[in-house]
């Protein structure tokens, strides 16, 4: 870029000098090596993809969002009914309260056993490579299929979590795991926690690796310990992926949908409901397309204001 | 050129423009149904749906109608129970939309509510069998007289016994009406000992629930839903007759009547203690007690219509209509089609996939003779119900729906008050929205 910018420039002087001072934007108007113009057409395959497919379906959703659209039949403009309908939507509010606990009891788990897995495969030694495959292996297979085998696994009597139990001597069996509202949680948290740190743990795994090793050699020379190492180096210098990690799996958690539509489709009661859950069974079970997308459009409003705020407490102080 | 952010809007605003045009015309054409021959002679393909719990039925009806002459051709497509509805909405939001649909009856309501559906009424009122067909299915088929769908066939539940244990026990099974009678009936049946239960039933299905424990109620007339579509709230707090339901399963939990599986079953294995020889009362319809049972089984099973508290009878209507959605292409051969599946010797059939006929003139002696158990409802189909709402779905058949959580916690937890007070509020609140 440097090389093909460097004769356009000396043109363009060399023209300003001829014809003295012009506007910027009407410099060497019709050149294709121009460099405005260029950028302009590196990018507008791109902007042309995201006016499509995100910008007009977003403008189009706000539209929706402001009738009273079903999935069949004839509509009509509410105005903004719908979103002042969320403020007194006790079910929105629930599932609004349930996905903030579900959060706040997945999210750190997630990122303490990403990083101690990722603490367990760093070196470079026999095994590591084996461990590391093993530790991801989850998160390759994916949150469906997961939740497809809990169902499976959580069954009272014949599933291998009340076999298992029953074995150690901790439950009879029996156990119905997923018509509790409490126990389904549970379940669900582990799992996720399971299926989702073998992510983090890469993550983590790739910011670990671009630690100087001269850092941890001089804390050694100084008497430091293993602890004192991982305290004093490790964590510091892991702040933008611990922060980039946290982020994610925040987000992640607030579009939780796949693990509970599968193993408990919100119930029992309404027990285990989260926002994107809610927002679903608007849509496509009471075909109110439009409350759901206006529910939509508040929701990411919020994850966004969430990341941000995230950002700005976890942003390096330099 | 230069591309400023102004042009960047208007391009925006014109393809968003763009993309609402199509949806602009929300109802699509109805076929006149009262033209010159229509339903008969029909050449092509008719398109049609069933759900896919039904396909092995319907199948058997598409493969006899195609080898019965070769002008039209029925083609099935199954589409998954849970997602039928939102299928069926979208194709008729996109316009491509099936030339009949077998949907179930209790979902009827929400297209014939959303101009979705042809008007069927000059054509059933042609039928000559018209006065019996199943009045359940088609009260979920009528909107102000009008009459949008036909009954097809019938999924209704019923009090199922085993003839067997209830002598044991030295119950008559005559005796079965009203609680005290289940209840008598099913302690006895439980002091047979070991394994031997009094009732069963899938106490962790919201589907199972709705099917089997609302006739209780609606056979002493009671409602769960009231008014009229556009204007429903639920009966439950002060509903005497919804309370005295869930005491009577109350009862049967606590005093250990019914298998300990019970609480967790979602319906995956729902009917195996009574196929296995190991309980007496048992409501469910004629695929789970009849079908799926031996020989032997079937032999012992004898069947019932369910009771109120004190008496009466009641079923629910549950099953499939036929439909032919506004838009559809081959609306003559897909009437056609609906007229040979009504026909006897297709509703005759029936029972072999575990559905009943919706005609009760179908059942002749040799009907009778052949599918002993699947005739009680047939013989009283005025005492079938299913509630015309557009919210079904939502008050019953969904895990997060109030009527699983209110049984849950009255029959299992013993709040039956707290749960009277929460079903209440959850009914009206889902009927609220359900009427936006």
């Amino acid at each position: 870029m440097a090389l093909s910018e460097a004769p356009v420039r000396a043109q363009a002087t060399a023209e300003t000098t001829r014809r003295g001072r012009r506007r910027p934007g009407r410099r060497n108007a019709g050149s294709l090596t121009h460099p405005t113009r260029t950028a302009w057409a590196l990018v507008s395959p791109g902007l042309l993809f995201i006016a499509v497919f995100v910008l007009v379906p977003l403008v189009f959703a706000i539209y929706i969002s402001m009738t009273n659209w079903p999935l069949i039949g004839s509509y009509r403009f509410i105005g903004l009914d719908n979103y002042s309908a969320v403020f007194r939507d006790a079910a929105f509010r629930d599932s609004v309260l349930y996905t903030l606990l579900y959060t706040g009891i997945v999210t750190l788990p997630i990122i303490v056993v990403g990083y101690l897995m990722a603490v367990v495969v760093r070196a470079k030694r026999r095994g590591s490579t084996l461990l590391r495959t093993i530790f991801f292996l989850p998160y390759v297979i994916g949150l469906s299929v997961l939740s497809f085998i809990t169902v499976l696994e959580a069954q009272p009597d014949s599933g291998a979590i009340n076999v298992l139990l029953k074995a150690l001597g901790i439950t009879d069996g029996s156990t119905a795991w997923l018509v509790s509202g409490p126990m389904a949680t549970g379940l669900i948290c582990v799992l996720v926690v399971w299926g989702v740190s073998g992510l983090t743990m890469v993550l983590l795994l790739a910011g670990m690796q671009a630690i100087p090793r001269e850092s941890y050699e001089s804390a050694a020379l100084d008497g430091a310990s293993w602890w004192e190492q991982e305290w004093h180096i490790t964590i510091p210098m892991l702040q933008r992926t611990i922060a980039m990690s946290l982020i994610l799996s925040v987000i992640g958690s607030f579009l939780a949908f796949a693990q509970f539509f599968i193993l408990t489709q919100g119930g029992p009661g309404r027990e285990t409901t989260p926002i994107v859950m809610y927002i679903y069974q608007r849509a496509f079970v009471q075909l109110q397309v439009g409350a759901a997308t206006a529910l939509s459009i508040v929701l990411v409003i919020v994850v966004g204001l969430i990341s941000a705020a995230q950002f700005w407490l976890l942003r390096e102080k330099d | 050129m230069t591309l400023r952010r102004r042009d960047v809007l208007k391009l925006a605003g014109l393809g968003a423009a763009g993309a609402m045009l199509p949806a602009c015309s929300a109802t699509l054409a109805e076929p006149d149904v009262t033209a010159e021959g229509f339903g008969a002679g029909a050449t092509g393909t008719v398109r049609l749906w069933c759900r896919s719990a039904t396909q092995t039925g319907i199948q058997v009806v598409v493969d006899r109608f195609n080898a019965a002459q070769k002008r039209l051709r029925v083609e099935v497509t199954p589409v998954l129970d849970s997602q039928y509805v939102t299928k069926l909405a979208t194709a008729i939001r996109g316009r491509r939309v099936p030339d009949i649909v077998d949907i179930d009856d209790i979902n009827s309501m929400l297209f014939i509510y959303r101009d979705a559906l042809t008007d069927l009424t000059p054509l059933i009122g042609e039928l000559p069998y018209r006065d019996a067909l199943s009045p359940g299915h088609l009260r979920l088929a009528t909107r102000n007289g009008h009459q949008y769908a036909v009954p097809f066939l019938a999924d209704n539940s019923a009090l199922f016994y085993n003839r067997e244990l209830l002598e044991r026990a030295g119950v008559d099974p005559m005796s079965l009406t009203g609680f005290d009678s289940y209840l008598d009936a099913a302690r006895k049946v439980r002091r047979l000992g070991g394994d031997t239960y009094g009732w069963s039933i899938a106490g962790n299905s919201p589907g199972v629930l709705g099917f089997v424990v609302q006739p209780h109620i609606w056979a002493a007339d009671a409602r769960t839903v009231t008014g009229e579509v556009g204007a429903q709230r639920g009966d439950i707090a002060g509903n005497e007759t919804v309370r005295r339901t869930l005491e009577l399963y109350r009862t049967l939990w606590r005093e250990d009547l019914l298998p300990r599986a019970n609480f967790s079953d979602a319906a995956t294995a729902w009917g195996s203690e009574f196929r296995a020889n190991q309980v007496g009362l048992f409501p469910s319809n004629y695929a789970v007690a009849v079908l799926s049972a031996d020989e032997q089984m079937r032999n012992r099973t004898g069947v019932v219509l369910m009771s109120g508290p004190d008496g009466g009878r009641a079923f629910f209507d549950g099953g499939d209509n036929l439909a032919i959605p506004r838009g559809a292409g081959n609306a003559s051969g897909a009437w056609e089609f609906a007229t040979f599946a009504l026909d006897l010797a297709q509703q005759s059939a029936l029972p072999t996939g575990g559905y009943t006929p919706v005609r009760s003139d179908v059942a002749t002696e040799e009907f009778r003779r052949k599918y002993a158990q699947a005739v009680a409802p047939l013989d009283q189909l005025d005492r079938g119900y299913a509630p015309p709402t557009l919210a079904y779905n939502l008050l019953f058949n969904q895990p997060d729906s109030p009527f699983i959580a209110m049984f849950r916690q009255a029959v299992f937890d013993g709040d039956i008050d707290g749960a009277l007070e929460a079903g209440q509020n959850g009914f009206d609140q889902i009927l609220e929205q359900a009427q936006l």
